[in-house]
């Protein structure tokens, strides 16, 4: 222990015991080393925050914000992706502008309507089981088309380190070797907005902690097509071999790493080509998103 | 004790000490996908409860 406050969370490798004030400084100290090291955030960055309003990135606007003053003239905007999912969007979408009205972070919403034209639901009618691959690729775009709209350079996720060891298992299972080393970190890509992921090495119940601590936490209710996701299976097995072998999905995140290192360019070495319905970058002659417009008759 | 699950049902458990990662056993709750308070307060998986404590159980794994 390193007080004597009652502490919050028993935290391992190392072991130790933090009140919530500790647990607080720790979250933010790791989270300013990731975007330190990995040099996920430079002078007049204008970052574009993905906010659902979930624990994960009201997280991770709380610790931007908060470190906000470090950085030289480097600027956030939460952006909120309206899927149109009844009786689960619209709480979430309260809480995010209740968030953002607390940080005074500046707050614009896009919808899926104003994308394609209809909601989730509506596009998912006979077609549930495909809900998170659907949901994503939109998603992706939605946030994309927002963030360049709000002139944003970066646009930073609340991936945590559960999140980033599920993905890689999930990549595994899969056969999918192109996105298992795809890098995790924000590239110099000249086609697309980098991604950054602050979080990536705090655990989700460290941020769940880190929220609840601070009066935070979302109570929300849970997406209703989460039932049909692969990750729910993987997330449950995964936290399983961690409580009883912890340190299994850092372990997972470091062979990424080493496979990244050794094969990624080699596996990524495809040139980019450029969609030939709407001119977006992407591998084949279709992007995603045009792909599914036409499977989906939009 | 009061013992309230993370779908809001309310379980009623004798009043003899036991620690969290205990009670959290008992109702094969995986004590990675939670947090849990006693009286409000968060505590970590060896805290002690017991008494006319409030456990509540928040599952944090959420989809979304």
């Amino acid at each position: 222990m390193l007080c004597a406050e009652p502490p919050v969370i028993r935290l391992r490798e190392p072991d130790r015991h933090l009140c919530a004030a500790h647990l607080i400084a720790d979250v933010e100290k790791r989270a300013a080393r990731t975007i330190r090291e990995r040099e996920l955030i430079k002078p007049h960055d204008r970052i574009a925050v993905a906010f659902s309003g979930g624990k994960d990135s009201t997280a991770l606007l709380v610790t931007l914000s908060r470190l906000l003053p470090s950085w030289e003239d480097v600027s956030l905007v939460a952006i909120t992706v309206d899927e149109g999912i009844a009786g689960y969007r619209d709480d979430t979408i309260r809480a995010a502008e209740e968030v953002t009205k607390k940080l005074r972070t500046e707050h614009v919403c896009i919808s899926f309507t104003d994308l394609v034209g209809d909601d989730l639901d509506a596009l998912l009618v006979g077609r549930e089981t495909q809900a998170c691959s659907v949901c994503g690729i939109l998603r992706r775009k939605a946030l994309s088309v927002a963030a360049q709209k709000a002139g944003a350079t970066k646009i930073a996720t609340g991936h945590n380190l559960d999140d980033e060891a599920q993905s890689v298992l999930m990549n595994t299972l899969r056969g999918d070797l192109p996105r298992l080393v795809r890098t995790s970190d924000a590239d110099s890509s000249d086609c697309f907005i980098p991604r950054i992921k602050p979080l990536a090495d705090i655990a989700e119940k460290e941020i769940a902690a880190y929220l609840f601590v601070q009066d935070l936490f979302p109570f929300l209710p849970e997406c209703p097509y989460t039932r049909y996701a692969l990750r729910l299976e993987v997330r449950s097995m995964l936290s399983a071999m961690e409580q009883k072998h912890p340190g299994t999905m850092r372990n997972l995140i470091k062979s990424k790493r080493a496979i990244e290192k050794h094969v990624g360019r080699r596996v990524m070495s495809e040139p980019l080509r450029r969609c030939r319905e709407c001119g977006d970058p992407c591998s084949g002659e279709l992007c995603q998103v045009c792909t599914l417009r036409k499977s989906l008759g939009k | 004790m009061k013992i309230i699950l993370p779908c809001s049902t309310i379980n009623m458990m004798s009043g003899d000490p036991v620690s969290i990662s205990q009670i959290l056993d008992q109702l094969c709750i995986n004590p990675s996908e939670v947090i849990v308070s006693r009286n409000g307060k968060l505590v970590p998986e060896d805290a002690v409860a017991g008494g006319d404590d409030e456990i509540r159980i928040i599952r944090i794994a959420h989809g979304g």
